[in-house]
């Protein structure tokens, strides 16, 4: 779409806007790594650049890898975010599929019920929720945010999934009903493998919240060991009223690499997953 | 890695062992509601049921680990008294709407822009993605220093300018402090909100570009008639997704000023923690968090209302 | 909450079929002859360790009885404690802050003949210490230490004026720091949302002009008085003349981050500043001093953070629990824990008025002589629920801070105590 214009006018038209979105997005990230390099002499001397280190140091992220249980906080996210992750895709599965392919009685009314569940807010519910698990004797297990993020979790998944599941042409179904498929088969074998993307974008938009999550990780993890990432490095590198800024960057930066790694091979399908499931759906 | 988890659970469901039984389950309906059983029952135990305990919490003074007693609408009543009440209010209408408005204008000129042909599109669309990974109460704790007016680049250059040192208050600052976090609210969702809406031009046919190019429209025409209507369910539904979560927006708040200056920034999730979980009044804290319910239900349906007319 | 037993089997199912053995909650923690002490992990690396290490190994040597301690992380005590409280199960013995006796006082078990036969071994307790732990006439808490606030001066920036000693009254201090500001060294005292240091000097500022929120009664509010709008007029000259403007919105890591990139000359803070600048920062920790409150009209004042250890009415070895408390407060080895930690925790024990923690840092001395005139938020009323909920709304600070802000004394002084009366009338 750069036709019409010179060579040198289609450059600034795309690196213009795009340069501007860059600058916004990264300037925080530039800040961070910055700061996690500074030894503090550096970080806490206002009369130089903030934005330039001039005696680089590994002491902070060496001083979080030894000092802190960060590795043992990235292992807890990851099993958080990818079990919990899971049953939700699972859970998305078994309520978006008889939404989007079967006519029953009732059916409309479910899919507003779930696309109500979507809309209860978080922090309406951390009480009482904190009370159930308080009951079930869950705190301080990873079991206790593994079994709640799918509340936020499922109703997404199912409105997203729901989506791309009617964007998926009946033909092969009716094909599989004919030969004499029962229901559960056909979707197990002949339809779920069409929706790769689908379970690829929802994955990963439910991956990057649980992997982000903060305020049930907050109440529900209080022993160092059994804490995600957020959480930890907020309560272990903020003792009292003083921060450890340095090792918080390093934390900051360690932290998002995972997703990052994990976003960079999914990201198309993400796009493509999210395209056919909200457009048409 | 997920659909096989899932075949496998789904694959330990026993088979059907009577023709007649297996005839039954064929049944849409039957088939629907089998299928569904699970994850509603898992909604109703973990969302519906806390719900409602929510609700009978609001109705109870229930001082932590005290039984509570029944004292009907009191804590609603006490809330409307409540100046914070009102202005934890105000304050969420506002930091919504903003953040959301900035993310939605952002976000389609972040989507326009990558929408073209260049060399290094995939590596910029994946940075561009960094702000919605890092764990946000991280990323706001980078927002804390950098807006601190001792080390931040805007207010050097402000200073360097003429302005009185050491330049704007970012956070002590009322007014200021409400816009620092809308802007790092909208920091952080403007990618998800942009690559989502690319996603969505990427699905429009270039014919009706073509089309409209040939009829003699301007590029803001083209923009204004044929791409705005296309992606317009698509931007419906990411902004209801920001309105939900901005809404109910709780770590920024909780770290960068835990409410201040004066309750400038508290909103409706850091007031319900400070009053249910900082001073253990689980009634009067869960009947806050009540309040949020209408009040963003007023949002979204005058949201879609909107969205339907234009 | 009836019938609710086939949702949590429910629950117990689904947990066990979703996630594995491995991430089920770990029962039977506490076996036969061990008690759990729950404690915030310390600010202080040694003092942690030492209680981790060196105190279990004396008891159990003593008695037989192991000690496990279980540390939480700083900020979610309250939630573990309510968990425990909520559930009756967790730990058996638990570390307090603040007002957590008053508002589980409850759950926790009578502790007052320990009390009663510490304070006689051990020099008698500070009067604050009953303030801190004694609930409708029974101690619910043996006191551990204060957590003090005191005044942190640039005693270098102090000396360009002309001071060698910090200002005795609050009216001397604000000519200091009017001097102060103009040379560029502004004072920086929190006036925005944290969790201490901005009571840490409100209250003792609105006590010393002779102001309170409530009556010694705990039930007629008593912000709405002439001495309140003195001090309110004070915060706000305060702050407008000796201040950066950002202090408004400082939380409090703020004043410890001012400090130590020598922004401000003058602060409110516990002994962390002092602490990381000795160690981290050597040029700034020379030249950094502490001192108490100045005095106002009325007196000088400071502001309790207590420290203290209660034991849960539902744990099984309550006595043994208790045995260990009436222990750890009367051996020798409460002594050598103290000294790990750096004067941070300042006894509340008479008996360790001279000892020999307080020669490790004589500018620490300052926290044992504030202890009496320290006193919990809510004074001269007991402590209460009430008390926590006026805390967790910022109800005084957001006075002082409207007022610095610009708004009118009157006017913020009749927010504050329409909000008074809202929370100490029901």
């Amino acid at each position: 779409m750069v036709t019409g214009y010179g060579k040198i006018g289609g450059t600034l038209r795309v690196w213009v806007p795009v340069g501007f979105f860059l600058i916004v997005t990264l300037l925080p990230f530039y800040w961070m790594a910055i700061a996690s390099l500074k030894p503090n002499s550096e970080l806490y001397n206002p009369h130089i650049s903030s934005l330039i280190v001039y005696h680089p140091t590994l002491k902070h992220y060496a001083d979080l890898l030894s000092q802190t249980n960060f590795l043992t906080w990235t292992w807890n996210t990851m099993v958080v975010a990818v079990i919990s992750t899971a049953i939700s895709l699972v859970l998305g599965v078994m309520l978006a599929y008889p939404l989007a392919r079967m006519r029953f009685a009732g059916s409309s009314l479910m899919a507003m019920t779930v696309a109500a569940v979507y809309l209860v807010p978080q922090p309406l519910l951390f009480l009482p929720l904190a009370d159930i698990i308080n009951h079930l004797n869950l705190g301080n297990t990873l079991t206790a945010v593994i079994l709640t993020y799918p509340t936020m979790l499922v109703p997404f998944c199912a409105w997203l999934l729901l989506g791309y599941f009617k964007t998926v042409p009946k033909d092969l179904e009716e094909a599989a009903r004919i030969d004499g498929a029962s229901r559960l088969q056909t979707m197990r074998r002949i339809f779920l493998p069409l929706c790769t993307p689908g379970f690829i974008s929802a994955g990963i938009f439910a991956f990057t919240l649980s992997q982000n999550e903060f305020l049930y990780a907050l109440i529900f993890l209080t022993n160092t060991s059994v804490r995600t990432v957020p959480v930890g490095v907020i309560a272990e590198l903020i003792r009292g009223d003083v921060f450890y800024w340095g090792q918080l960057m390093a934390g900051a930066l360690l932290g998002s690499i995972p997703v990052a790694i994990i976003y960079s091979f999914f990201v198309e399908h993400y796009v493509s997953g999210l395209t056919s499931g909200s457009v048409k759906g | 890695m997920t659909i096989r988890s899932e075949a496998i659970a789904i694959g330990r469901k026993p088979a059907p062992r009577t023709f007649s039984l297996s005839a039954w389950l064929d049944r849409e309906s039957v088939f629907s509601w089998a299928m569904m059983a699970l994850p509603l029952a898992f909604l109703a135990a973990l969302v519906g049921y806390p719900f409602c305990y929510g609700i009978l919490l609001s109705l109870e003074n229930r001082p932590v680990a005290q039984p509570g007693t029944f004292v009907g609408l009191q804590n609603f009543i006490t809330d409307i008294h409540d100046p914070i009440f009102w202005q934890v209010t105000a304050n969420t209408f506002i930091y919504t709407t903003a953040a959301t408005l900035l993310k939605m204008v952002g976000g389609i000129g972040l989507a326009l822009a990558m929408n073209q042909a260049f060399r290094l599109k995939n590596v910029v669309r994946a940075l561009l993605l960094l702000p919605f990974i890092v764990p946000t109460v991280l990323s706001t704790v980078a927002w804390m220093w950098m807006l601190d007016p001792a080390f931040s680049v805007v207010n050097r250059i402000l200073v360097e300018f003429g302005m009185p040192k050491p330049g704007p208050s970012w956070l002590g600052n009322p007014t200021l402090a409400m816009c620092s976090i809308i802007v790092i609210n909208t920091w952080r969702g403007l990618p998800f909100y942009g690559i989502t809406l690319l996603a969505g031009l990427q699905t429009v046919p270039p014919e009706l570009y073509e089309a409209a190019t040939i009829d003699g429209a301007s590029s803001w025409q083209r923009f204004r008639f044929v791409t705005l209507p296309l992606l317009k369910p698509i931007i419906l539904i990411v902004t209801l997704f920001s309105v939900i979560f901005t809404f109910a927006d709780f770590q920024l708040v909780y770290v960068l000023t835990h409410g201040g200056p004066q309750n400038a920034t508290n909103l409706f999730a850091t007031y319900a923690f400070d009053i249910g979980m900082s001073a253990g009044q689980l009634g009067l804290g869960a009947s806050v968090a009540l309040a949020m319910l209408p009040a963003l239900g007023l949002l979204i349906v005058g949201l879609t209302l909107y969205m339907r007319r234009t | 909450m009836g019938g609710s037993n086939s949702r949590r089997d429910f629950l117990k199912i689904a947990v066990a079929g979703a996630a594995g053995a491995a991430i089920l909650p770990r029962a039977g923690m506490a076996a036969d002859k061990s008690i759990t002490l729950l404690h915030e992990s310390s600010f202080i690396p040694a003092f942690d360790a030492y209680m981790k290490d060196t105190i279990p190994a004396q008891y159990e040597k003593a008695t037989g009885v192991k000690v496990v301690y279980e540390t939480t992380s700083v900020g979610s005590l309250p939630t573990r404690v309510s968990t425990i409280a909520e559930t009756g199960s967790g730990a058996d013995v638990t570390m307090d802050i603040l007002l957590t006796p008053f508002l589980f006082d409850e759950k926790f078990a009578d502790l007052s003949d320990i009390a009663d036969e510490v304070g006689k071994k051990q020099g008698g307790w500070y009067d604050v210490a009953k303030e801190a732990a004694v609930v409708n006439g029974k101690w619910k808490a043996l006191p551990f230490s204060n957590i003090g606030q005191l005044m942190n001066w640039r005693t270098d920036w102090f000396a360009e004026i002309g001071l060698k000693k910090f200002p005795d009254t609050w009216d001397e201090l604000y000519e200091a720091g009017k001097k102060l500001k103009a040379k560029g060294h502004p004072f920086g005292f929190e006036l925005g949302h944290g969790f201490g240091d901005n009571h840490g000097w409100l209250y003792p500022l609105l006590w010393s002009y002779g102001g309170h929120e409530v009556e010694a009664d705990g039930k007629t509010v008593s912000i709405d008085s002439a001495e309140t709008a003195a001090a309110v007029d004070f915060c706000r000259k305060f702050f407008q003349d000796t201040m950066l403007e950002d202090c408004l919105g400082w939380t409090d890591v703020s004043n410890n981050k001012a400090w130590l990139s020598e922004q401000i000359s003058c602060t409110n803070n516990a002994e962390s500043i002092l602490y990381i600048a000795k160690r981290q920062f050597e040029d700034i920790g020379k030249v950094t001093d502490q001192a108490m409150n100045p005095q106002g009209p009325k007196g000088r004042f400071h502001l309790m953070n207590s420290i203290s250890h209660s034991v849960f009415n539902s744990s099984p070895q309550k006595e043994e629990a208790r045995a260990f408390l009436k222990w750890l407060m009367t051996t020798d080895a409460l002594g050598d824990w103290y000294n790990s930690a750096d004067s941070y925790y300042q006894p509340l024990l008479h008996g360790y008025d001279n000892a020999p923690m307080w020669n490790v840092e004589p500018r620490n001395i300052p926290f044992r002589d504030a202890l009496s005139t320290a006193h919990l938020p809510g004074w001269p009323a007991p402590a209460s629920p009430k008390l926590a909920q006026s805390v967790a709304k910022y109800v005084v600070v957001d006075m002082f801070a409207k007022a610095a802000g610009g708004a009118k004394t009157p006017d913020v002084i009749k927010a504050a105590a329409a909000q008074l009366k809202d929370i100490y009338s029901v």
